[in-house]
């Protein structure tokens, strides 16, 4: 009885002993993968302060206001019922924010807003005056024509400038 | 009470039904019930056979059409291409070309960015799939030498890289067959043996035409190579001959190529040369070499007459060939006729009347042509205002489509006849047409818009009053034309002749967003009519304010840089605007610059200060007075002290000094 025990505990342990070896072994190789906890309470907001960090609107109010005082940054069809397609255009979203704070940088006020109509993809964004017009002309110029190839659907930018950036509060 | 509820019952449903009634006669009014057999009749009558219509299929843009159509152009908004922002709207006309060309530069960036790097730009998204959305393929894909790499490289305008690979097949003895050798003609003979400019050039960007051979049919973006065709001339012995001259049997098609590549070219006598041995050897000319044929024979002949002749020698081959005459024959026709002087005149009608009958329907280019042949520029109309009203007539209300590079000059030739001969009424009938349809796609490039607006603003200030020529003002300017500074003067006058000088405060304004504050003579001639005469209170105060913001204008700006000169005559102006406001203050400090600047004050100016000086009652500023105008040696101090002794109240030391000056400036007379 002991015996038998014992025998068929070993061949587990060499058994365990093998696997954990293959296992480390060139051929098969998995891992696992964390992230940094990303609560869903602490998403888009900025916490009360001192009172020196100023706002804008679209800061200020957390993501339950939106649909209540805030509007939505990104306007698609995809979220409907039957529509496909919406993970991809959350993807060309982001990679479109990224370009737009990295071309036009320094200069952007506030989020940009993307909508689409149809087949149209456009860049709603509001500058600071930072630049000369021309260079602005420079840069919205290169933005749509790359954006447009990229995508391959018309890409327009509309674009307002304010003078500096619209605090709403300081917190 | 059964019956009485079977009776109520009854009566309920009788109303019912006849509401129900009421209501079907209502919905539809076609049909007829038997209840209404009059009505029925009369119906019966009075309407004919009903036609149903055949189904109507609409264009997939109908609806976006018919939605444009409501909208009209906003005169208060700036050019589509801009964004719509008071930071990023241009406010005078260098501003739109910079920033309209920063736009074209920035695409230009990107264009790079995509054909450098083109494997990023590869994955296909759009359902159906859009070509020029995709990176260009720049750089030739067959490297073996062969024909079909020789079609490629002619294919993508490679002239160079094509001639050099014709040679290399030519030394290694692969025969190259004729189509492809012509095709290599046209390639050379359309670009004159130079590589096409490789990068676009803002403002005159180039649509590529499919096919090489559709050179002559050329859109309209073709045209702008106009400035290298300057440049470019056809030279001796060069690639377009050699390998001609390698052809065993050219056919029609290389005699053509090399023809119009001639004529394009400046080499006119030698393609008539080698359009006498397309004869020799028997072939006939299609209609694209008669054309350039055409074109080049003014050059090649002197007298009008010789001229004449040669061309119709060409037609009447044409008709013994049986080769059909089009459009562009007709305007070459008629280009080359404009070089002929009054034969031009006596047959430019007949030309057009037998180019109607063979249904060839003139496009623009050809009214360019006729209008150019009656109205020479700077020669003085005798008489011939009809020709415009004429071809007003037949093109009003017309769409027209882009046919020939020339078509964009109609607009501005005819704005340029109705300015010479002053005829208001066909200049509105111009510009209605530009209204009509596709119309405004012929306007040309910008310069040639502001060409046009330039002479239709000229034409109002002249003719029009001033209502009519500000409600123009108010619609055409900034949306669509930033007015040059002699456009300004012309509304200045303008305003003169109307006596609305009112007005100037408004036009100063405009003056100084567009631009043209820093133009001499705008801004002085500006002054002298707002000095000139003597306007009511409100008017009087609108000029001082305008007046100091002038002056400002002349103080040196904020790195030293001066952008205007002080002159007499401007000084003077504005000082008495200022006094007519009664500015005294003002005028004051302005009197001072007349001594750093170098400049003499007038003698009425001293007399107005003078007057303005006695209704405040300061005889200190008035002593001052007769003491600058003794410093400047005006020769009218004396008059001046006169009137100060006897008009004010003098101590006794102001006294003795006005004595003093007066004996002075009697000394020095």
């Amino acid at each position: 009885m002991n015996k038998n025990m014992a025998t068929s505990l070993v061949r587990q342990t060499k058994l365990l002993s093998i696997v954990s070896s293959q296992l480390n072994s060139a051929a098969c190789f998995r891992n696992i993968h964390c992230s940094a906890a990303c609560l869903k309470n602490r998403a888009a907001r900025i916490r009360v302060g001192k009172g020196d960090k100023s706002v804008t609107y679209e800061q200020a109010y957390h993501p339950h206001h939106i649909g209540h005082r805030k509007g939505w940054l990104s306007q698609h069809t995809s979220n409907l019922q039957g529509e496909d397609g919406a993970a991809e255009r959350v993807v060309e979203d982001v990679f479109i924010r990224r370009f737009m704070y990295g071309t036009f940088h320094g200069c952007l006020a506030d989020e940009v807003v993307i909508k689409r109509r149809g087949n149209l993809l456009v860049i709603c964004a509001v500058m600071i005056q930072k630049l000369l017009p021309s260079k602005f002309y420079f840069l919205i110029g290169y933005t749509e024509e790359l954006l447009s190839h990229f995508y391959k659907c018309p890409v327009k930018i509309e674009m307002q400038t304010v003078e500096e950036k619209v605090v709403y509060k300081y917190l | 009470m059964a019956s009485s509820c079977s009776q109520a019952l009854g009566h309920h449903v009788f109303k019912r039904s006849r509401i129900l009634q009421i209501h079907l006669q209502k919905s539809w009014p076609n049909r007829s019930f038997a209840l209404n057999s009059a009505a029925d009749q009369q119906l019966a009558v009075s309407s004919p056979e009903i036609v149903i219509p055949k189904k109507k299929t609409w264009s997939k843009e109908a609806v976006l059409q018919a939605l444009a159509s409501t909208v009209k152009r906003d005169p208060t908004a700036s050019d589509y291409r801009f964004q719509d922002d008071p930071y990023l709207t241009p406010k005078t006309s260098s501003e739109f070309k910079l920033f309209s060309l920063s736009q074209e530069s920035g695409r230009n960036a990107a264009k790079y960015f995509i054909n450098t790097y083109p494997k990023y730009f590869q994955k296909d998204y759009a359902q159906p799939h859009i070509p020029c959305l995709m990176p260009d393929s720049l750089e030739a894909q067959i490297e073996e030498e062969s024909e079909a790499a020789l079609v490629e490289r002619v294919r993508m305008r490679k002239v160079r890289a094509a001639v050099d690979l014709f040679d290399q097949l030519q030394q290694a003895g692969t025969p190259v067959s004729l189509d492809v050798t012509n095709q290599l003609l046209d390639l050379i003979c359309l670009y004159g043996d130079h590589d096409p400019t490789q990068e676009n050039v803002p403002e005159q960007r180039i649509e590529e035409t499919e096919d090489v051979q559709d050179e002559p049919q050329a859109k309209k973006g073709r045209g702008a190579k106009a400035s290298d065709l300057l440049k470019a001339s056809w030279k001796e012995n060069n690639n377009a001959e050699r390998i001609f001259a390698l052809l065993s049997e050219p056919n029609a098609h290389s005699y053509s190529a090399v023809i119009r590549g001639m004529v394009k070219y400046g080499a006119h006598s030698k393609a008539f040369s080698f359009y006498t041995d397309l004869l020799n050897s028997r072939l006939k000319a299609d209609v694209h070499t008669f054309n350039a044929l055409i074109t080049a024979a003014p050059e090649v002949k002197e007298k009008y007459n010789e001229k004449w002749e040669l061309i119709v020698d060409l037609l009447k081959q044409m008709a013994e060939q049986k080769v059909k005459p089009n459009l562009l024959t007709l305007n070459a026709v008629l280009k080359a006729l404009r070089r002929c002087g009054t034969v031009g005149r006596s047959q430019a009608f007949p030309v057009i009347s037998e180019m109607k009958s063979l249904s060839i329907d003139p496009s623009l280019a050809s009214y360019t042509h006729l209008l150019a042949i009656f109205y020479k520029p700077g020669a003085p109309v005798q008489g011939q205002t009809d020709v415009l009203q004429e071809v007003m007539n037949e093109v009003s209300g017309k769409s027209f489509s882009p046919q020939d590079p020339d078509d964009a000059l109609f607009f501005i030739t005819a704005m340029r006849i109705c300015l010479d001969t002053k005829d208001m009424e066909q200049a509105y009938r111009v510009h209605e047409l530009l209204g009509v349809g596709e119309n405004w796609r012929l306007l040309g490039k910008d310069f040639q818009q502001n060409i046009y607006y330039a002479r239709f603003f000229s034409l109002l200030c002249m003719m029009e009053n001033i209502d009519v020529m500000l409600k123009w003002y108010r619609d055409l300017v900034p949306s669509v034309y930033y007015p040059s500074s002699n456009v300004m003067r012309d509304l200045l006058q303008a305003l003169d002749t109307d006596n609305r000088l009112d007005l100037i405060p408004l036009i100063w304004k405009d003056i100084k967003q567009l631009g043209h504050a820093n133009r001499q003579n705008l801004v002085e001639e500006l002054l002298t009519l707002m000095a000139r005469e003597k306007h009511n209170q409100e008017v009087q105060e609108s000029f001082a304010e305008c007046a100091l913001d002038i002056k400002k204008i002349y103080d040196t700006g904020d790195r030293g840089k001066v952008l205007l000169n002080w002159t007499a005559g401007s000084l003077n102006d504005l000082i008495s605007v200022l006094l007519a406001a009664h500015r005294t203050r003002d005028a004051w400090e302005m009197l001072k610059l007349f001594k750093t600047h170098n400049r003499v004050p007038s003698e009425e100016l001293l007399n107005k200060f003078l007057v303005c000086v006695k209704e405040a009652g300061e005889v200190n500023q008035a002593v001052e007075l007769v003491q600058i105008s003794a410093g400047f040696c005006l020769p009218g101090t004396p008059k001046l002290i006169q009137r100060v002794l006897q008009e004010f109240e003098l101590t006794e030391q102001q006294r003795n000094m006005l004595s003093d000056l007066e004996i002075q400036s009697f000394n020095s007379d």
